[in-house]
């Protein structure tokens, strides 16, 4: 076992653990625990171990865990701090939230990222207490037209079973599945329909979690109908089936497309880790000569592709290091290479040097879609 | 320095804001449907690209009345699946924004100047025009122009509505900026004008020699036809006043001075003499006129080419070692060398050293102009050209005006006399002697020279109409404006660079009042009274009509079907139905390689391979004669001009594709470091051009991949944007061509940006 | 699920013509319509019209991978690199700064890099990807090693690469002369080269000559 699955196993134990301590206290010792839910937890302990694990594998890569630390860095970097809480708002409203960037993307996928993500969410958000007995209702003794919730063994508030406020909590998942089946069904149809989306996707990674997603919404739904307009006419049977897919979803959470969840909060990192790097010097290429990149981002990958094995070092060269070339010079370094092959075959010859250092090679159309994709693309190929 | 000589009266190009906003041109994106990737077209229509004479097979997809993308075709032989930027992006001009929906008529309260009419009330009150002019002051009093990017079928029908319809002599055609000194050479020294070999016999070639064409930018496809030669060992001799990247890689280069062209064959050939690098064989069975012009070129020693060339003579002996001593070869040129007051005699030069070397009507060796517009070849053979008659043949010739006018049924008397070309039409126009004018894919406010003089020329006129399906800078001139169809929105025939005919297909409808132009001149007919003989119901019908009126023609397409050319991927010409006993037939896939040892002609009739009646091919002497205007101390710089490949011709179209005018936004002008450090003038600088003719303000690309004595614009933008305020109107005495490639120009830093510079998008 | 794949992809730069048909013509994919994913560049076009078309090469061990540390780049079994899973890029630019041949593309708006995915649409209905086919000189081609040898008799693939101390093998070729000795094209030694062309002045006969 390596020292990274040792690490990796040490805090997903510890992790599941906490959670199992956290289980004990919420439901005063099991006291509010709902046995039936017994299935629904221990697949829930199941996956945090997995994520646990596979997070932490994560994190130790080289380049994620060189992010990791230059994003913490980043974001506590002594004078920006106030500034840094307000991006991080901002940010986490616009793109975690509000999935700005998706929305970008397509407007139709991102409403559809957002049907899905407030969907599962909300769920989430319902059933998570519920089923460790952090949360739970119950007729207030004595008054049996009035309602409690209790959270942690404390009585919460307290409404009428006949209040809308009653009916909007009691249906929560409904409404949940709503949003994720309306989101599902928009994934599957852009999934059917788009020849583009149709040829890179897999199964597995692809279309499972929407299929997953769906197996549980639905069969929540036919639960509700089950015992609201059924008289629970096949109620155990449906219950069963709607505990598989939900146990289902949660041990598939660790190792498929659903992992995006607890990754993604890393593009805040990220977006800390450029505010850095701007403050900061730039790197020149050795090539010719420009502007690009923050010259802490080029040191930090020379560090991640030593620890990957990489060998860009260049022996002998002034550049060193092949990072420290910018983008197209090191398309034109290729093409060079490739041409001065032919030589000799075809017409031309080298053309005496007259630059020093070597002309910046230019984008041959910087129209839109064509040349960069975006301001820093622009930068990386200094216009 | 003389400041330019512009006549008072001449309007400068205003920026026509107000036209600009509403009829662009804007650029156009894909969006909406056509960026939607699950939308499934309804069909694919097979077709071709509408810019430039190689017509590259594509096929439409099309959704709705919307062309959403296009896909090649990989089985096209021409094109294989390649294509160039323009032919990817064609797509967008459909469902433009910018697409005239409706006729419109010239209202000075409009803001824009233009108010929309009704289609029928716009027809009549052309007709009636017409009528008063003609009436008024005679027949030829009205002209016409068109152009070589209709099908064959609408030129034929514009030279049949000029000739039958308006019995006017002025008509003429674009191409008259395009084909005409190739036509004019080709029809000289081997009697027919259209490209000696299919392009399959560049590949089997060992030295190709490419004259004032930049390949890689004008006719894209043709470069892999070069390159896969080299791939065989092939050598490629370039001779240009700019590296173009064709040039870059070249065996060798000649950096000629524009408009030396003539000096630099001349001396090859004397090389080849000297050397004796002749086939005699050929030249004795095959030529006439090999003394006389063996005798011309004796002057032309290495030593006096290069001096007058500008090119090294240890180049030009390379050159003409390469050239005479080869085992197959193949020449090719293209506007470079025929955009001059010389031109014909230019083409001329390079055939006299094919000629010489016997190469040509065999497979792997030949000789070919490269055409420009789509249907730069078809346009050139079937009557809409000043002096000629469907077919091929001419206006001037009693038997041949006779065939037509019994086919048109009318008598031979009745057919008008040859006419005046393009650049005429406009003197006469300016001068008053036309009166009306009648203009249809054709640009002339930026693609003819000294487009000042165009301008005033279109102001005195008491009625212009054109048939456009964009607002186009000329257009902006019209007193009516009929809206016509884009070549998607109809069907018929073209005829690409080999001489191959092909199959334009309709994808789909023409929007709004649009309709197809050939209705449109039906139209007009029926609204002169004169409808007998335009009745036709398709295009197809045009055709049928076409191949009678061709047959026994040179240019003949008798023998030519809709259902053959689907058939055979196109169908080249002559492809006569008939040939005499004892000839054989001609294969339904017409006749690939013209001069082949035994074939026959039905000028030659058997004599020999070329278009006379001995069936030899013709060696001219070709004098040099230096261009119209050279450089002085006045104006001490050559200026020339050329296309990019984004852009076709005047850019009326591929300037409302985004895309593409991103790829090449403005004209700039390049200039050597040289010439760039003498004047001042660093990359990006504003820099004023200017001619005795006019004045233009672009940005300066410094470049060592031009000539230290030339500067290059090229020439697809309009208004003060045109680089052709600047050139000069001196027309070649055979073929009538402007001299587009040689002005001189005076080059300065500018004091600021101009005044377009801040109001106007790149390509407007 | 794409049928096995024997045709590959030929790079053959030196005979560019800059005409950008595979710029506009990539941008007309399915799978990032209206987005060109090759990189297109002059050399240094104040000398020389010589351009670069850089694709993605396909790596062996794709070093944009590697450092992405989102785990956003995969590589399927037959040795295509995927542009960025969407749902994990979390736009670092680390792919973007450390591919070799400087293919990458980072869309700074939709946080998410781009880059040539081989067409897979395309290529796995059988169409050849839309840039390799309109490539009007052939500099990209697409096709079977027959088809190659055939039409390339003077050429001869190579897919290895050297920078510095570090080795590439990809999955793209680039054509060398079969002359040539190199098994392996050393990028980081041409990097100071300069650029094949022509000095214009060279061929003319009186390049001292002031051209007034
Ligand atoms: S413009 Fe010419 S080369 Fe380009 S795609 Fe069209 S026909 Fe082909
Ligand atoms: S060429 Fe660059 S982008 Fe492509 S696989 Fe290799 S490292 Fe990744
Ligand atoms: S299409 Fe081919 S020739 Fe044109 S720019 Fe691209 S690689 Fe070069």
């Amino acid at each position: 076992m390596t020292r990274e699955v040792t690490r990796a196993l040490g805090w997903a134990s510890a992790v599941t653990a906490g959670l199992a301590l956290l289980i004990l206290l919420g439901s005063r010792k099991l006291e509010h625990f709902d046995a039936a839910l017994v299935a629904y937890t221990f697949s829930i302990v199941f996956a945090t171990f997995g994520l646990t694990y596979r997070y932490t594998m994560w994190l130790s890569r080289p380049p994620t865990a060189l992010y990791w630390r230059r994003g913490w860095q980043a974001f506590l970097l002594g004078g920006h701090r106030l500034r840094n809480a307000r991006s991080w708002f901002a940010r986490v409203t616009l793109d975690v939230l509000l999935n700005r960037f998706i929305l970008r993307r397509d407007r139709l996928r991102g409403l559809t990222h957002l049907l899905i993500m407030w969907g599962c969410t909300l769920a989430v958000a319902i059933t998570f207490p519920l089923v460790f007995g952090w949360l739970h209702f119950g007729p207030v003794p004595g008054n049996l037209s009035m309602y409690q919730a209790v959270v942690f063994g404390f009585v919460a508030f307290r409404f009428p079973h006949d209040s809308w406020v009653a009916f909007l909590l009691f249906h929560g998942l409904v409404w949940a599945s709503f949003l994720v089946i309306a989101g599902v069904m928009l994934a599957m149809r852009r999934r059917m329909r788009e020849e583009g989306a149709g040829a890179v996707q897999r199964f597995a990674e692809d279309f499972m979690p929407l299929l997953l997603l769906f197996a549980v919404s639905v069969t929540g739904l036919m639960l509700t109908a089950s015992y609201t307009w059924m008289r629970g006419y096949g109620f155990t049977f449906i219950s069963l089936l709607h505990a598989c897919t939900v146990i289902g979803t949660f041990v598939w959470l660790p190792f498929g497309k659903f992992f995006h969840v607890f990754q993604r909060p890393a593009q805040l990192g990220v977006s800390f880790y450029k505010d850095m790097g701007r403050l900061g010097d730039k790197a020149h290429c050795r090539r010719c000569g420009h502007a690009f990149s923050s010259r802490m981002h080029v040191l930090d990958l020379i560090a991640v592709e030593r620890q990957l094995g990489f060998k860009y070092e260049i022996p002998g060269s002034p550049a060193e290091h092949y990072q420290w070339v910018c983008p197209p010079c090191r398309r034109a370094s290729f093409a060079v290479a490739q041409g001065l092959l032919w030589r000799d075959q075809r017409g031309g010859a080298p053309l005496s040097q007259t630059h020093e250092p070597q002309a910046m090679p230019a984008q041959a159309n910087p129209g839109l879609g064509s040349g960069p994709l975006g301001p820093e693309d622009a930068e990386n190929f200094h216009p | 320095m003389k400041s330019p000589e512009v006549a008072a009266d001449v309007p400068v190009p205003g920026l026509d804001l107000d036209a600009i906003r509403e009829f662009g041109p804007f650029r156009a994106y894909a969006q909406d449907v056509r960026v939607d990737s699950g939308v499934i077209p309804d069909k694919q229509v097979k077709t071709h690209c509408c810019f430039c004479g190689q017509q590259c097979g594509i096929e439409l997809k099309v959704k709705g009345n919307t062309i959403i993308g296009i896909e090649p075709r990989y089985d096209f032989p021409f094109n294989r699946g390649m294509l160039c930027p323009k032919g990817v992006k064609r797509y967008l001009q459909q469902a433009h924004p910018d697409r005239l929906l409706s006729a419109y008529a010239k209202d000075s309260n409009a803001p824009s100047g233009f108010r929309r009419l009704p289609y029928e009330e716009a027809i009549r009150r052309v007709a009636d025009e017409i009528q008063r002019i003609q009436t008024a002051h005679g027949p030829n009093a009205f002209a016409v122009l068109s152009g070589a990017s209709l099908t064959t079928e609408k030129t034929y029908l514009m030279g049949k509505f000029a000739h039958m319809c308006l019995r006017t002599s002025n008509i003429d055609y674009n191409g008259r900026l395009c084909m005409v000194s190739a036509g004019a050479g080709n029809k000289k020294a081997f009697g027919v004008d259209r490209a000696a070999n299919p392009w399959s016999d560049i590949l089997e070639t060992d030295v190709v020699l490419v004259a004032g064409a930049n390949v890689a930018e004008c006719a894209p496809i043709t470069t892999n036809y070069i390159w896969q030669a080299r791939e065989r060992g092939a050598k490629v001799i370039v001779v240009d006043p700019r590296i173009t990247p064709l040039a870059r890689t070249a065996d060798l280069f000649l950096p000629v001075k524009p408009g030396r062209d003539t000096a630099l064959f001349n001396g090859i050939l004397q090389l080849m003499i000297e050397n004796d690098w002749l086939d005699h064989d050929f030249i004795a069975r095959h030529t006439v006129g090999f003394e006389a012009l063996a005798r011309e070129v004796r002057a032309w020693t290495p030593q006096r080419t290069a001096e007058v060339t500008g090119v090294a003579e240890r180049s030009i002996r390379r050159a003409a070692e390469l050239w005479g001593t080869a085992k197959s070869s193949f020449l090719m040129h293209a506007r470079g060398i025929e955009h001059h007051s010389h031109g014909v005699h230019n083409v001329l030069s390079t055939i006299n050293i094919v000629l010489a070397s016997g190469r040509i009507g065999r497979r792997g060796s030949g000789y070919a102009t490269i055409t420009g517009q789509a249907n730069g070849q078809g346009g050139r053979e079937h009557g809409q050209k000043c002096d000629q008659l469907p077919g091929g043949r001419e206006l001037a010739n009693p038997e041949h005006r006779a065939y037509i006018a019994g086919l048109w049924n009318m008598e031979p008397d009745e057919l008008p006399q040859p006419g005046v070309d393009a650049y005429e039409i406009m003197r006469k126009a300016h001068a008053g002697e036309i009166r009306g004018l009648l203009s249809i894919c054709f640009n002339p406010v930026v693609s003819l020279p000294d487009n000042n003089f165009v301008r005033a020329a279109l102001e005195k006129l008491e009625f212009f109409v054109t048939i456009d399906f964009f607002m186009s800078e000329t257009s902006r001139y019209a007193d009516v404006v009929l809206p016509g169809s884009l070549q998607e929105e109809d069907e018929g025939t073209v005829t690409q660079v080999e001489g191959r005919i092909i199959r334009i297909n309709k994808a789909v409808e023409c929007p709004g009042d649009a309709r197809e132009d050939w209705r449109i001149i039906q139209d007009l007919a029926r609204a002169l009274g004169r409808e007998r003989g335009f009745t036709f119901q398709s295009p197809g019908e045009i055709f049928e009509e076409l191949r009678v009126a061709s047959k026994g023609g040179i240019c003949d397409y008798s023998g030519v079907t809709y259902e053959n050319i689907e058939k055979h991927d196109g169908v080249f010409w002559p492809c006569p139905s008939e040939t005499p006993a004892g000839i054989p037939a001609t294969s339904a896939q017409g006749t690939l390689r013209l001069f082949e040892p035994d074939s026959w002609n039905p000028i030659a009739r058997g004599a020999g391979p070329f278009y006379f009646p001995d069936g030899k091919a013709r060696f001219n002497v070709t004098p040099y004669v230096g261009p119209a205007e050279d450089v002085d101390a006045d104006y001490p710089v050559i200026l020339t001009t050329g296309r990019v490949v984004s852009q076709f011709l005047s850019g009326n179209q591929t300037r409302r594709i985004g895309p593409l005018v991103d790829h090449y936004p403005e004209p700039r002008v390049e200039l050597h470091p040289k010439l760039a450090a003498r004047l001042g003038i660093a990359h990006g600088d504003w820099t004023t051009l200017r001619s005795r003719r006019g004045t233009l303000t672009v940005r300066a690309s410094v470049v060592s991949t031009i000539r230290p004595d030339t500067v290059f614009v090229p020439y697809h933008w309009g208004g003060r944007k045109s680089v052709n305020q600047l050139t000069i109107s001196a027309q070649d005495a055979i073929s009538k061509i402007p001299e587009f490639k040689v002005c001189a120009v005076n080059v300065v830093k500018a004091d600021g940006p101009p005044e377009y510079a801040t109001q106007l998008e790149p390509q407007q | 699920m794409p049928v096995p794949e024997t045709r590959e992809f030929f790079l053959d730069a030196s005979r560019c013509i800059g005409c950008q048909s595979c710029v506009q013509a990539c941008a007309e994919c399915d799978t990032h319509k209206g987005q060109s994913m090759i990189q297109l560049d002059y050399v240094d076009r104040s000398r020389s019209t010589q351009t670069l078309p850089v694709i993605c090469m396909h790596c062996d061990s794709p070093t944009c991978a590697e450092v992405c540390p989102a785990d956003a780049i995969k590589r399927t079994e037959d040795g295509v690199v995927q542009t960025a899973r969407k749902p994990r890029c979390i736009a670092c630019n680390n792919c973007v700064l450390a591919c070799p041949f400087g293919v990458p593309k980072m869309n700074t708006r939709m946080n998410l890099m781009m880059k040539c995915d081989m067409c897979y649409d395309r290529t796995s209905v059988g169409l050849k990807p839309m840039r390799a086919s309109v490539c009007p000189s052939q500099a990209l081609a697409f096709g079977t090693r027959e088809e190659i040898a055939a039409l390339r008799p003077g050429a001869r693939p190579v897919n290895t690469f050297q920078f510095g101390a570090q080795t590439i093998r990809t999955k793209v070729n680039v054509l060398v002369p079969k002359a040539a000795a190199n098994e392996i094209i050393d990028v980081t030694a041409a990097m100071y080269e300069p650029p094949l062309g022509r000095d214009l002045l060279d061929d003319m006969s009186e390049p001292g000559r002031s051209p007034a």
